[in-house]
C-alpha cells in the first residue's frame, strides 16, 4: 500500500519543489520524510552538504531517514539513473511498497551542462516508472535560471508546495516529446578557437589516435582513455547510422578536451538514447549510453543540416 | 628448447603479405640464411617444381651444400597437397612436430620454415581450416624450436582474406588492427593491437578459430598488448568464456576496460589492470 499523496498511484510519482527560502524547503521536505518513516517506507535524502545539514537539524534525533553520502550520485545523469535504479530495486527486493526520495542537483549542473540534466529529468519519468517511487527534486528559484525553471516545469508532472498541496504542473510534457525537441547546444568557449583537429570520415582508430595526440596532460589519463571510448563509439555511430560526411573536430583547452562528431543524419531515433541502454549490447545501441558515462558532459544537438554530439573530457563547466 | 619464460620475441611466427613475389624472395634469403647460420634445418615450401624453388634461393649462400647435407629442404606445395585441399589442422601440426623432432635428432638446433601458402587458403572453407591450424602451430612454436614465415599473395587473396590469416600471427606486415596469438604462463591466449567496431566480427571469428579453453573455471587472456578494447569485443570474450562455463580474466594495461565491464555489469568478467 502506498501512502500520502502518491497513494493509489502506480509507478513513479515525480514532483518538483520550487523553493525560495529554507523555511519553504523544510516545510515540504520534513513532513514528506517523516510521513515515509511513519509508514515504514524508506525515506532517503540526496542533497548537497548544506541542505542535507539543514534537513538533518530539522529532523528529530534518530529519525530513521537515510542520507546518501556526498553528491557523487549526480556526477553524470546516466550514472545517476543506474545508481538510483539499483537503490530502488534493492528496496523493492526488501519488500518496500513505496520509496520516498528528495534530491537536489549540485549547483554547477544548472549551467553549461544543464541540457543533459534536463534530459535526465524528462527521462526518469519513464526510467523510474517501474518502481513505487515518490520523489521530489528541489530547485532553488533564487539560483536557477529562467531556462532551468522552464525545463523543470516541463519535466515534473507535479509541484509539492509548503501548504501540503501537490498540484499538477500545466507545462508538463511527455518525456518522449520533450526529448525529441531540438535542444540548443551552448558553445564551449574553446569552440570559438580553431579546432586542433578536423577529420572527415575518419575510421574509429583514426579518431582515437587524434584524441591520444591531443593529450598534453591537461586532463587525467583515465579521462583521456574514456574519451577515446566515447569518440570511437560516436564516430562509429555516425559512419554506420548517420549520413555522410562524418566530421570530427577536436579542441584542446587548458583544462579540457572537447570533441564534436557531426553527420548529416537525424541522430538517434530512440528519445532515451544515451540515458538508458538500448538493445542488449550484442546488437549495438550501447555506444551513446556508454559515452554518457565516459565523459563529463555529452551534448546532443539536432540542427537543419544534421546531428552533432559533443563530448567533453576534463572540466565541462563554462560561464553561461 | 625455448623455455617457458622466454620473451615472445624469442619465437618467430610471422605473416607476410606480399604483392611482388620477387620482393618476398629477397626477404626469404636472409631469413633462411640466418637459420642455416644458427644450425637449424630450414625448409622452403612453395608452389612450383623443385628446380623452380631452388632458383628462388639462388642467392642463398651455400645453397647447394645445404641441400646436399639435408640442412635445406625444398618442398613443392603441389606435391604435398591437392590444389583444393582443406588441411587437417591437427594432422598438420603433428607433421611439423615430427619434422621438428627429426631435425633435433639429426643434430639441428631447430626447424625454420618459409611457406608460400596461398594455394591452401583460396576458399572460405580452406581459410577456416587454415586459420585454426595457424593458431595451433602458433601454440606449438611458442614451446618448440620451430619458427616460420607464412607468406600470402595479397593480389590473389585480397585484403579481407589476408586479414583473417594475418590476425592469427603475433607479427605481421599486413594492415590488421588486432592480433590474437599464443602466449606462455597462465594466459591461454594473447591479444595485441586494437579491438573496435571495425573488426569485432573478424575478432569473433578469430576467437572461435583459436578456441582458447579455460583452466579451473578461468579463461585468462593476456591483453597487455592491447591498446583499445570496445564493449562488443569484451562481450565476445565473455560469451566465449561462458560457453565453456568459465569466468573471463582479462589482463590489460588500460583501466578503461575495467570501467566498461563495470558499466555493462558483467559479473563473469574480471579485468585485472597491470600498468
Amino acid at each position: 500500500m502506498r501512502t500520502g499523496a502518491a497513494a493509489g498511484h502506480v509507478g513513479y510519482y515525480h514532483e518538483a519543489i520550487l523553493f525560495d527560502s529554507e523555511e519553504h524547503l523544510l516545510a515540504v521536505v520534513v513532513p514528506f520524510l517523516l510521513g515515509g518513516v511513519e509508514a515504514g517506507e524508506p525515506a532517503v535524502v540526496g542533497f548537497g552538504a548544506r541542505n542535507a545539514e539543514l534537513v538533518r537539524r530539522a529532523l528529530p534525533a534518530g529519525s530513521g531517514v537515510t542520507f546518501l553520502p556526498g553528491g557523487d550520485v549526480y556526477a553524470r545523469p546516466t550514472s545517476a539513473i543506474r545508481a538510483y535504479r539499483k537503490l530502488l530495486a534493492g528496496y523493492v527486493a526488501e519488500g518496500a511498497t513505496q520509496i520516498r526520495i528528495v534530491g537536489e542537483l549540485p549547483p554547477q549542473t544548472l549551467g553549461a551542462t544543464w541540457d543533459w540534466w534536463a534530459r535526465y529529468e524528462a527521462a526518469i519519468n519513464h526510467a523510474y516508472d517501474d518502481f513505487p517511487l515518490w520523489s521530489m527534486c528541489a530547485y532553488d528559484t533564487r539560483v536557477a535560471s529562467p531556462q532551468v525553471l522552464a525545463d523543470v516545469a516541463r519535466t515534473h508532472p507535479r509541484e509539492a508546495r509548503p501548504d501540503g498541496s501537490h498540484l499538477p504542473i500545466g507545462d508538463y510534457t511527455e518525456p518522449t516529446s520533450f526529448l525529441a525537441e531540438p535542444r540548443a547546444m551552448l558553445l564551449d568557449p574553446v569552440q570559438r578557437t580553431a579546432p586542433l583537429v578536423e577529420l572527415t570520415d575518419p575510421t574509429a582508430a583514426e579518431a582515437r589516435a587524434a584524441v591520444q595526440a591531443a593529450d598534453r596532460g591537461q586532463v587525467p589519463a583515465d579521462d583521456v582513455e574514456d574519451l577515446k571510448v566515447a569518440v570511437s563509439e560516436m564516430v562509429t555511430n555516425a559512419l554506420r547510422h548517420g549520413q555522410p560526411p562524418t566530421r570530427m573536430r577536436l579542441w584542446s583547452g587548458p583544462d579540457r578536451i572537447v570533441v564534436t562528431v557531426q553527420d548529416r543524419g537525424d541522430g538517434p531515433k530512440d528519445p532515451y538514447a544515451g540515458l538508458l541502454p538500448a538493445g542488449d549490447g550484442a546488437t549495438g545501441g550501447l555506444g551513446l549510453w556508454i559515452s554518457h558515462q565516459s565523459c563529463n558532459h555529452v551534448a546532443l544537438h539536432r540542427h537543419d543540416d544534421g546531428f552533432t554530439v559533443r563530448l567533453t573530457a576534463g572540466n565541462p563547466y563554462f560561464p553561461v | 628448447m625455448i623455455s617457458e619464460s622466454a620473451p615472445s620475441a624469442a619465437y618467430g611466427h610471422v605473416c607476410l603479405a606480399y604483392d611482388e613475389p620477387a620482393a618476398l624472395d629477397a626477404r626469404a634469403v636472409p631469413f633462411l640464411a640466418a637459420g642455416l647460420a644458427a644450425g637449424e634445418r630450414v625448409a622452403l615450401i612453395a608452389p612450383g617444381s623443385r628446380d623452380e624453388l631452388a632458383r628462388r634461393l639462388g642467392r642463398l649462400p651455400g645453397r647447394d651444400a645445404a641441400l646436399r647435407r639435408g640442412a635445406l629442404r625444398l618442398l613443392s606445395i603441389e606435391q604435398m597437397y591437392r590444389s583444393d585441399a582443406v588441411i587437417d589442422p591437427l594432422a598438420q601440426v603433428r607433421a611439423y612436430d615430427a619434422a621438428t623432432t627429426e631435425a633435433l635428432a639429426a643434430g639441428y638446433a631447430g626447424l625454420r620454415v618459409l611457406a608460400y601458402a596461398t594455394p591452401l587458403v583460396r576458399t572460405p572453407a580452406q581459410r577456416d581450416a587454415f586459420t585454426r591450424y595457424e593458431h595451433l602451430i602458433d601454440r606449438f612454436m611458442r614451446h618448440r624450436p620451430m619458427s616460420a614465415i607464412c607468406a600470402y599473395d595479397r593480389r590473389e587473396l585480397g585484403d579481407a582474406a589476408i586479414a583473417e590469416l594475418a590476425c592469427m600471427h603475433p607479427e605481421t606486415n599486413a594492415d590488421v588492427l588486432f592480433r590474437l596469438h599464443a602466449t606462455a604462463g597462465e594466459a591461454v591466449v594473447a591479444l595485441g593491437g586494437e579491438l573496435d567496431p571495425s573488426n569485432h566480427r573478424l575478432f569473433a571469428a578469430a576467437l572461435d578459430r583459436a578456441d582458447p579453453r579455460p583452466a579451473d573455471g578461468r579463461l585468462v587472456v593476456d591483453a597487455t598488448g592491447l591498446r583499445f578494447v570496445d564493449h562488443r569485443s569484451l562481450l565476445h570474450l565473455r560469451d566465449h568464456a561462458r560457453r565453456h562455463g568459465a569466468t573471463l580474466v582479462l589482463r590489460t594495461a588500460h583501466p578503461a576496460a575495467a570501467r566498461l565491464a563495470e558499466l555493462l555489469d558483467l559479473p563473469e568478467v574480471r579485468v585485472e589492470v597491470r600498468r
